[in-house]
């Protein structure tokens, strides 16, 4: 079946066009992004259940005006067509007056092509369509599984996120609209001995609707004992290793090392050292990375970005070669480049920056038994806990749930945890010798710029055999 | 709009409490490239958030369920009707543990008056550019880029029990990276500042500290293979280190089993050798975003002790947490104070050591006290000279260590933490990279 967009949003749009229209009579530019956002966010433990709004859920409105200079926006969620001529006099007041005692980059006008697209993207089953009974019913069993595999299990938490996005974006020339389903879930345990406390989750994602809790059964008790065997890991021996990432890891290197790197706002600002790389060797023949939200269908595949661009499939790195970056709408204005697609917002009350969508590496030839047998002292390294960009200096920190020692070209059966990845990226990236051939995408968790600015989006590829520094 | 809301969940005879929070916000926003605006936005908006709770009943067993829904300013009767049936349908097969609702409060203690009430936000903005902007006068460094946001933020919380209180806060955050230059290439820090209070100082010092930890990044070698030298931490990476003892004073913390923290419990141990925890929550620390009369239940709040000296002395609960652990309850109180320890700042760095200035992400593991964060800036002392150094991590675990750690007699405050500007520990990896 495919998404239903949101009423709200189709019987705003005559209003929307009256609000355009009033507001171009005085500025050169305007367009407008509606977003409905619903959903429910699930969340079954030993202690405690929760059913609430997903974080992410809104419903309004973000005008953008070319103010004679540069670009002014302005946040709301009230609209009526009583209210529409008190909405302009607000705009007018508040946008494009900055302090005369501070300087302005200017911006030239964007130049639209005429467009009318729609897209509704498909699913198998409407977690709206699914009662809130059934779906705790089914996250509750699947949380006994996980309590019930050990004593050492001491909490077991099933998460499940169901997201309907619907956007509009019209400007003159521009009408656009899209929905689609999105969901997330999580398998966390925290196990405990009478010395340690650890976590250890799985996460599930895609661009579907609660088929994909379907995903999630029969995997409790795995993550139960991964996490107890997490109790008995020891800390990484400091130094450099040969090491095996597995999908999520290498993802977790794509996103960090140059999904970030080429983000084109950094461009604009001087702050991405991968504007003097475009054409050069930053990683091993071997390595192909794309970025687009027209890449693959996971996390971030739309049909429009926040800005009415269309999305597209950007190759970032080609043989080694750095190719592209990935381009919001003003920062290609003013770099002189055509934008990508990748104008993003947290939400409506947030500005659009240049943000990664779907970040992989493609796969290669090699197997991941191979590549285990090449190895004679390193790690098989799983689980993405978190990760910090450094555009402008190239450094990377990834931290891994655990690492799988390998000795002589075979798994110990001993882990390491937790597992700090720290390095140079072209150095890291340049390492990459082996590399296997099914590629997996996942995306969970949320992408920030900085500390903040938080969308969903999706990364990974294949098991990558690379040279690492691990702390 | 709010009585539209409380009448339609009064219409719904199956919900046995409901509680409803207003939040209108009024903001502007600057986003500078250097020192010009690159683009300037404005926003107003307001949420409903709605909490239905079902009291249900299995055997002896007593049981609260609720659900969360957001009230969208644009929906109709029909809509409102619609999303309040379904949270109401589904809080009926949330079965946890019972727990009463917050009650009202005879009276809530006001907030002090923000500058930022004075005058107009544009204004503000102004004002706060100018702080921002005041130190950024040097030739091989500055601001790359910042952006500035001002909220004028309006809370209001009602619920079946009678609670009603309501306040008027401001939330300020500058974020800015700053960057330096010497004889290689170009280097950048990241800062954010949070405040609800107007002081110049504090943001044109913020940069200056800022522009002067660039300028030693951009001199700084390679960290060198320290093994386990003493590690201080400042700025940032302390707070969030000692911020562990906060979040695992938690009752939803300790009932969920993420803590085993037990009131009495001497948490660093028996035989300390260095200095004792001592923290206070205050939820009206003078230019906190977190300050606030009252928590997201409308429980209203005071000052509180946790820890005394090591030892747990209450747990932070709400009024939920706090009926499940049969403790008295603080409400949410996110401002944290950390009494000064027994050195000096010069005192703690006498010996070899690495103190580190800024990280990539200084994370700390609640579950398991692990901490990690990669360098990228510490000055390492070899009993001799000091040096600026780049690179690598340092790793450990606050349980291994928490029994030998020194906090400086100084005090930094950092929007809602104030506490030693610097904590010493022992027995910390340090991986280099030369």
């Amino acid at each position: 079946m495919k998404a239903v967009i949101s009423d709200f949003l189709i019987n705003s749009k005559p209003l929307i066009r009256k609000l355009i229209d009033m507001l171009s009579d005085s500025y050169l530019y305007v367009s407008v992004l509606g977003s409905d956002t619903r959903g429910k966010s699930y969340r079954v433990s030993k202690t405690v259940t929760e059913v609430k709004d997903i974080a992410f859920a809104e419903r309004g409105f973000v005008v953008r005006i070319h103010n004679g200079v540069n670009y002014s926006e302005y946040s709301f969620n009230q609209i009526s067509e009583e209210s529409l001529g008190e909405l302009v006099d607000e705009i007018k007041v508040k946008l494009g007056k900055v302090s005369k005692d501070i300087s302005v980059n200017s911006y030239q006008v964007i130049e639209e092509e005429t467009i009318k697209k729609s897209a509704f993207g498909e699913l198998e089953v409407n977690p709206e369509e699914i009662s809130a009974l059934e779906i705790i019913k089914g996250l509750t069993e699947i949380r006994d599984s996980g309590l019930a595999y050990s004593d050492l299990v001491a909490n077991f938490e099933v998460d499940y996120n169901a997201y309907h996005i619907s956007k509009i974006y019209i400007s003159n020339k521009k009408e656009l609209e899209q929905s689609y389903h999105l969901g997330d879930a999580y398998l966390f345990c925290i196990t405990r001995n009478e010395t340690n406390t650890k976590k250890y989750f799985r996460s599930f994602s895609g661009k579907m609707g609660y088929e994909l809790v379907n995903e999630l059964k029969g995997v409790a008790a795995e993550v139960a004992e991964q996490g107890i065997a997490l109790l008995e890991a020891k800390p990484a021996e400091p130094g450099e290793y040969d090491v095996i990432c597995a999908p999520e890891i290498t993802g977790l290197i794509a996103h960090e090392a140059f999904g970030h790197g080429v983000e084109m706002d950094m461009f604009v600002k001087n702050r991405a050292m991968g504007a003097e790389y475009i054409g050069q060797q930053v990683a091993s023949e071997i390595s192909v990375m794309h970025d687009g939200a027209a890449a693959a269908e996971q996390m971030a595949s739309y049909l429009f970005d926040d800005e009415g661009t269309l999305a597209t499939d950007t190759t970032v790195i080609r043989k080694g070669i750095l190719e592209n970056g990935i381009s919001d709408l003003l920062s290609a204005l003013k770099l002189g480049t055509t934008p990508t697609g990748n104008g993003r917002r947290q939400s409506f009350e947030r500005k659009a920056y240049a943000r990664m969508t779907n970040t992989f590496f493609e796969g290669g030839k090699d197997s991941l038994e191979e590549m285990i047998a090449s190895i004679k002292k390193g790690y098989l390294l799983d689980g993405c806990y978190s990760g910090m960009e450094d555009p402008k200096n190239w450094g990377i920190q990834c931290i891994a749930l655990l690492g799988k020692e390998i000795v002589d070209g075979k798994l110990t059966g001993n882990l390491i945890s937790p597992v700090v990845m720290t390095g140079f990226v072209p150095e890291l990236l340049k390492s990459i010798s082996m590399v296997s051939e099914a590629v997996y995408l996942s995306g969970a968790g949320y992408c920030g710029k900085g500390h903040k600015e938080y969308v969903k989006v999706s990364d990974g590829g294949p098991y990558i055999k690379a040279k690492v520094r691990l702390g | 709009m709010l009585k539209r809301i409380e009448q339609i969940i009064k219409d719904h005879k199956e919900i046995s409490g409901y509680s409803i929070c207003e939040s209108r916000i009024e903001a502007n926003e600057l986003f500078f490239i250097k020192k010009n605006v690159d683009m300037d936005r404005a926003k107003k908006v307001v949420h409903y958030k709605v909490t239905v709770f079902l009291d249900h009943e299995e055997g002896d067993n007593k049981y609260k369920g609720s659900a969360t829904t957001n009230i969208e300013p644009t929906m109709s009767d029909r809509e409102i009707t619609r999303v309040i049936g379904e949270a109401a349908f589904a809080a009926g097969f949330v079965k946890n543990q019972y727990y009463p609702l917050t009650k009202p409060a005879l009276a809530y203690q006001s907030l002090p008056e923000s500058k930022f009430a004075k005058e107009s936000l544009p204004y503000w903005m102004n004002e706060i550019t100018k702080a921002v902007y005041k130190n950024d006068i040097y030739e091989k460094g500055g601001i790359n880029s910042c952006e500035i946001f001002l909220n004028k933020k309006y809370t209001h919380i009602i619920n079946s029990e009678g609670v009603d209180a309501d306040e008027l806060q401001y939330e300020g955050m500058v974020e800015f990276i700053t960057t330096w230059k010497e004889e290689g290439e170009e280097i950048e820090l990241y800062r954010c500042v949070n405040f609800s209070d107007f002081d110049a100082d504090v943001l044109s010092d913020e940069v200056k500290t800022m522009l002067e930890i660039a300028k030693e990044k951009a001199i700084a070698g390679k960290t060198p293979d320290l093994k386990k030298i003493p590690v201080i931490l400042t700025r940032e990476a302390a707070i969030e280190f000692l911020r562990y003892f906060y979040t695992k004073s938690k009752a939803e913390a300790v009932y969920n089993k993420i803590s085993t923290w037990r009131l009495g419990e001497n948490l660093q141990g028996e035989e300390v050798k260095g200095d004792l925890i001592t923290m206070t929550l205050d939820p009206f620390l003078n230019n906190s975003t977190a300050s606030c009369s009252f928590d997201e239940d409308g429980f209203p709040l005071a000052a509180v002790k946790i820890i005394e000296q090591g030892v747990l002395k209450k747990y932070i609960a709400n009024t939920r947490y706090a009926h499940y652990l049969e403790v008295e309850p603080t409400g949410t109180i996110r401002n944290l104070l950390i009494n000064s320890g027994s050195k000096s700042y010069h005192e703690l760095k006498g010996e070899a050591h690495l103190e580190a200035a800024a990280f990539s992400d200084f994370s700390v593991d609640v579950y398991s006290g692990d901490f990690c964060g990669e360098i990228r800036l510490a000055w390492y002392f070899d009993g001799e000279k000091t040096i600026p150094v780049t690179g690598g991590s340092v790793s450990g675990n606050i349980n291994e260590l928490q029994n030998e750690l020194y906090l400086s007699k100084e005090l930094r405050k950092d929007n809602d933490f104030e506490g030693p500007m610097a904590v010493k520990l022992l027995n910390v990896t340090i991986a280099g990279v030369e």
